[in-house]
């Protein structure tokens, strides 16, 4: 049984956002309009988060992109009144559409900000919706959504390998945002193959984990900026 | 005429003073949003738009009931005639149904491969050669399938390859004429199955 | 009764009221046929070219079945049809080895845009105005036809102008072939951020008039002057490539980074040292680092051969080049300049960039030089960890279309001056393609002016736009992943490639590829152009034919048609040579070219009334504005401010604070040729005399999602230029700022929470 995770080499990371765009286009995330995007309610699953340090000329600025971090020990999970946020064997947080009734307790919970409700039904200015990816749900109004490392690669390349006969491979699955990265900085495997890459970059010296201290166990690490010269 | 209990009128009142508190410290928005992006106004230019929202009322209402109306097809096609004549479902007509998800429903154009010649005098052998010179397709009405606020991201082809037989989901289809829904597609029903095949169960498996 | 059957008799009674008082909507939708066999919920893919910028990124397109609106004889209903679904990066091209940027992942939307053309128009209402009629494409090539066969004529095909992009590759070579054998101008090129600077000086430093290539996996060691090399310079998804594998490719080698600049853009902050500089003044700095390299003696002064020569006091070591002088020149304190230095000699191999505001001076040419120096003094020149130039595939030759070289276009400033001095020479038919100056040219050229005086306008392109709004007759283009999509990348790669993809889906409107429509137009003028192609598709499978093939006996182009191109090593008669590429500033220069020496940069503008420099930056979501239709990239947080839908001021917080100016705030800024109002961001990633702002919205038309947005920095624009090219220096204008008034609600931030004031708290406002 797989546990999924990533890494995000934040010394590869460029801040370029492509990770953010590929992730609206793989997701079926639509866009908010400038009015709603002003109340807070646009939906970037993965983002691109900035810390300033220092003040001019002794200016620092370091990028890191944040998903949702798959908790081991989420504290969207026990929130939920209706189980629609849970964990799978596979080390997802899984979120279930069909039974989140919009109390948004989990979004509450989540230390990082990486749930997004639905405030109002989405809408795609024809012929956009050409575009829309079939393998993944339409969110309608009222519901919770977040990253869920591109479940529907994760399914199919399962389904495919089972049908195949063969055995899944390290960088087999790639979610959008991990395969569109101009700089590689973002890995997806296994973190229960001590031989794949994911493994590998969690156990490097430079590698933390977000909020640690909270307890959430998350499923990414992120290996740190380094500074030189 | 009913007596309004005072219990009623107190909650009526709860509610109304509810809205005005939400109203006050802007939990609920009635100010007006701005006018919708406009463009210039091009001949030929889309202003439809694609949404969740159901189109009316009484979509809405058989959603929220889980009321499905029985299909109304385009015409009236006889399955027990085709599968008499040994085609199989997947032959032809639900072809991608072993490779990938999506069984899919069959173009005119498919029906035409045989019947440009095959009885070519029946009358609805000829409706539906007049809609191919047309250039209409028939819209076929789904009968199985699942409601889309349920969120089932269901595929075909493991079941397939699990040799699950198509009349296990489906009934017996290939004895009716019109396709009728013969099989209720709760979630207990895909659910006793996989427990019965081991096949997962985790919600991930199907609602994603 | 009770609560529990009150509910339920309200719910039943409503229910069935409702009910009974709907119609029966039966589902009325009426299907086509679809054209081809379309197999349901799987995906294929196929190779695609990304067009949005020149890099020309190699994509895979995965493409599934999706049901189409249309309209047929007059009834509403949908058709099934293979449709884009997702770009990709090719994982071997070249180019981009599987990476895609935010532009290229949005620029599916260019493909399924509500606001694109979708049929020829014809103008119906004043120029301007933006009405227009449909038209057949039949009469719209008839109409276009008639008004060149009018030029034939009078005699008058000089009076054909077109205006373009800066690519190569095949669309140009048509483009630029049906205007030779027709017998007008070479096409006249032009971007906002075009880097024709850079070609002029590596043709002289280096005999290329080429961007060059970065070895970033390979060095150890990465100087950039100004440019943006991660986000939108030269090739922005190779670079970062390159630049992921130099930081942390490499088992215990992790390459360093400085960056100079005096504003911190994306790829500033990603440095492990950000030098802020004076502006112009970058070209000095390099020098100074190549006086302190040549006294280490690393490397002699004729190591760098003929780049080295090209700078006055080259060869007796730079003498005015003196840490001291360089810090009063620069601003950059000395001793910061001897340790850099150091870094440099020590960690080989090195390279040096310079691109972006660092050459938007009136001596960037200078600026360029001197790097060019001082990588060639390094030995960077064509040298693992260094630079070097992409073979370019001879796509002329490989067409047999080879001819005296062309010419090199008109700058836009003279076609604009050339068309209000009107005359016998002046523009009568102008063809517009994929440029817009109206929008992004300074004002004193007059471009807008310019355009109204010519007599007929055409554009090819899919959007309305300032300039295509002023179009007589538009010929819609195919999207890129309805066409044949081609690119020669200039920049990027190490190997020569020829990018190429057939079309991934059929087109959706009525759109024809331009080139098509060219070739047509060449058959159908009274005396036909006899262009020897019949198509893109046959020119293309021309020039590929010519190309060696994967395997003894294969077909080079059927394998590029499926790989998605050809890359490797070209053999030497296709290979083009060095200096020939379409851009205005490839002429050789002059001999007895003087060597260069530090000139102070002019700038637009009294410093007593315009203290501030201005910096219109291209902006990683917009670039310069012709990205700015598409939602996605409207919504994306900008990587620095996380700022959506929006413009604003970025200002120095020290300097803020002596203005009177909060962050949020309402800020004018105003130059000597215009004024706009934006809000004020504060920052501490720029200097305190500078003030930045993305380039990219203000459009005044430019689809639902780019009208009326936001303000256009290039509207404050001087038109100052660099003397050799004629380039503008975009980074050289003066302004002044003040306080407007408080926050409107206008900035859209993703990120931080604000106060009641609507305003960032301090150290809230880059969370």
């Amino acid at each position: 049984m797989p546990r999924w995770g990533m890494a995000a080499d934040l010394d590869r990371c460029t801040g370029c956002g492509a990770c953010v765009t590929a992730c609206h286009a793989e997701n079926n995330i639509s866009t908010v309009g400038p009015y709603q995007a002003m109340r807070g309610r646009a939906k970037h699953w993965i983002r691109v988060e900035r810390y300033w340090e220092g003040e001019f000329p002794d200016v620092r600025l370091k990028f890191r992109p944040v998903m949702c971090q798959q908790c081991g020990n989420a504290p969207c999970e026990p929130v939920c009144p209706t189980y629609a946020s849970q964990h799978t064997e596979d080390g997802l947080n899984a979120q279930v559409y069909n039974r989140c009734i919009g109390t948004r307790y989990c979004a509450n919970a989540c230390p990082y900000t990486v749930r997004f409700f639905d405030f109002f039904n989405p809408e795609w200015d024809k012929p956009l919706h050409l575009q829309l990816n079939p393998d993944v749900s339409l969110r309608e109004v009222g519901v919770m959504e977040k990253c869920t490392f591109c479940v529907q690669r994760i399914k199919a390349a399962t389904i495919q390998a089972k049908a195949d006969e063969t055995e899944l491979k390290d960088g087999d699955i790639k979610p959008a945002c991990v395969q569109s990265c101009p700089a590689q900085a973002l890995v997806f495997g296994d973190l229960n193959d001590p031989e794949s890459a994911v493994s590998r970059l969690s156990e490097s010296p430079r590698g933390s984990k977000l909020l640690e201290d909270l307890g959430t166990h998350p499923a990414v690490t992120y290996l740190s900026r380094q500074t030189q010269v | 005429m009913t007596t309004v209990r005072p219990s009623s009128l107190l909650a009526l009142v709860a509610c109304a003073c509810a809205w005005l508190a939400a109203v006050g410290c802007g939990y609920i928005d009635t100010t007006v949003p701005p006018p919708p992006l406009t463009g210039p106004g091009l001949p030929g230019e889309s202003r439809a738009v694609l949404t969740t929202a159901r189109p009316n009322l009484r979509a809405a209402l058989d959603d929220f009931l889980v009321r499905r109306p029985e299909p109304v097809q385009p015409i009236e096609f006889p399955h027990n005639i085709h599968v008499g004549k040994q085609i199989a479902c997947t032959e032809y007509c639900h072809e991608s149904v072993t490779t990938g998800p999506v069984a899919g429903l069959p173009s005119v154009r498919t029906c035409m491969i045989c019947h440009n010649a095959i009885a070519t005098d029946r009358p609805r052998i000829q409706q539906i050669t007049q809609w191919r010179k047309e250039g209409k397709d028939i819209a076929w009405q789904r009968v199985y399938g699942f409601p889309a606020p349920s969120h089932v991201r269901f595929n075909h082809a493991p079941h397939v390859r699990a040799e699950v037989s198509c009349e296990t989901c489906h009934g017996p289809i290939g004895q009716q004429t019109v396709a009728q829904r013969t099989v209720d597609h709760t979630m207990g029903f895909c659910v006793n199955c996989h427990k019965e095949k081991q096949a997962p169960l985790d919600c991930l498996t199907c609602h994603f | 009764m009770d609560r529990r059957s009150f509910i339920k008799l309200t719910a039943v009674s409503g229910t069935t009221a409702a009910l009974a008082s709907c119609g029966n909507p039966e589902n009325q939708l009426v299907r086509f046929v679809p054209d081809e066999d379309i197999v349901p919920g799987q995906a294929t893919w196929k190779p695609g070219v990304c067009p949005l910028c020149a890099s020309g990124c190699g994509l895979t397109v995965r493409v599934m079945d999706a049901d189409k609106d249309v309209v047929r004889d007059g009834q509403a209903g949908v058709v099934t049809i293979y449709a884009a679904k997702k770009l990709e990066g090719s994982t071997d091209h070249p180019v981009n080895h599987g990476g895609l940027c935010t532009r290229g992942q949005a620029s599916i939307q260019v493909t399924y845009h509500p606001d694109r053309i979708t049929q020829p128009l014809k103008r119906s209402g004043a120029r301007g105005e933006a009405k227009y009629d449909p038209i057949s494409w039949d009469d719209a090539v008839t109409e276009l036809v008639g008004r060149l066969d009018a030029l034939v004529s009078a005699g008058n095909q000089r009076a054909l102008a077109l205006l373009g992009q800066a690519r190569t590759g095949h669309r140009a070579l048509v483009v630029q072939q049906f205007l030779q054998r027709f017998g007008a101008p070479a096409p006249v090129r032009w971007e906002i951020f075009g880097d024709d600077l850079l070609r002029r000086a590596n043709a002289l430093s280096f005999g290329r008039a080429q961007l060059p290539t970065f070895d970033l996996a390979n060095a150890r060691f990465a100087l950039s002057f100004g440019a943006d090399f991660l986000g939108t310079w030269n090739s922005p998804v190779s670079q970062s490539h390159g630049y992921g594998a130099m930081r942390q490719g490499r088992a215990g080698i992790r390459g360093a980074f400085v960056q100079v600049e005096a504003r911190m853009s994306q790829t500033g902050a990603n440095a492990d040292r950000w030098v802020p500089v004076r502006p112009g003044t970058d070209g000095v700095l390099a020098l100074g680092l190549a006086h302190l390299l040549m006294a280490a003696k690393v490397g002699a002064p004729d190591a760098a051969g003929r780049a080295g020569a090209l700078i006055e006091g080259w060869s007796a070591g730079l003498p005015a080049y003196t840490p001291d002088a360089v810090e009063k020149l620069t601003g950059v304190a000395a001793a910061k300049v001897e340790r850099l230095a150091r870094e440099m000699a020590e960690q080989r191999p090195g390279l040096a960039m310079i691109g972006g505001p660092a050459l938007a001076h009136t001596n960037g040419l200078f600026s360029a030089l001197a790097v060019n120096a001082l990588n060639a003094l390094l030995g960077s020149v064509d040298q693992p960890g260094g630079l070097s130039f992409t073979p370019q595939f001879n796509v002329a030759a490989a067409a047999k279309a080879a001819g005296p070289a062309p010419d090199a276009g008109a700058s836009l400033e003279e076609l604009a001056a050339g068309i209000l001095a009107g005359g016998a020479g002046a523009p009568q038919v102008l063809m517009i393609d994929g440029a817009n100056p109206v929008f992004a040219a300074p004002k004193a050229w007059r471009v807008r002016d310019a355009l109204e005086n010519v007599p007929y306008i055409v554009s090819f392109g899919s959007f309305l736009d300032e300039t295509s709004a002023l179009a007589d007759l538009i010929l819609p283009d195919h999207s890129f992943l309805e066409s044949w999509a081609e690119n020669v990348p200039e920049s990027g790669s190490a190997v020569a490639v020829a990018t190429v993809a057939p079309p991934a889906m059929a087109p959706l409107h009525q759109t024809r590829a331009t080139v098509d429509v060219l070739l047509d137009v060449g058959r159908r003028l009274q005396t036909p152009l006899n262009l020897p192609w019949e198509s893109m598709e046959a020119l293309l499978g021309i020039t590929f034919a010519t190309l060696p093939p994967s395997t003894e006996g294969g077909d080079a182009w059927s394998e590029a048609q499926e790989k998605g191109g050809w890359w490797g090593a070209l053999p030497a008669a296709l290979v083009a040579a060095p200096s020939g590429a379409a851009s205005a500033s490839t002429v050789a220069p002059a001999s007895g070219f003087a060597p260069a020496a530090f000139v102070e940069p002019q700038f637009d503008g009294d410093p007593a009334q315009y203290p501030m420099h201005l910096l219109p930056y291209a902006s990683t979501t917009f670039y310069d504005g012709s990205a700015a239709h598409l939602p996605w990239l409207q919504e994306m947080p900008d990587p620095l401010t996380s700022a959506m839908w929006s413009s604003w001021v970025e200002v120095n917080p020290t300097t803020a604070t002596k203005l009177g100016i909060r962050d949020g705030d309402l800020v004018d800024v105003t130059s000597a040729h215009g004024t706009l109002q934006s809000t004020a961001v504060l920052t501490p990633g720029i200097a305190p005399d500078i003030v930045a702002m993305p380039m990219g919205q203000g459009h005044t038309q430019f689809t639902r999602y780019a009208t009326g947005r936001g303000e256009n920095p290039a509207s404050l624009l001087a038109p100052l230029t660099e003397a050799t090219t004629g380039a503008l220096a975009w980074a050289a204008t003066r302004v002044k700022i003040a306080r407007a008034g408080d926050p409107d609600g206008r900035l859209v931030l993703f990120a931080g929470g604000k106060n009641e004031e609507g305003r960032h708290g301090p150290g809230e406002e880059h969370r």
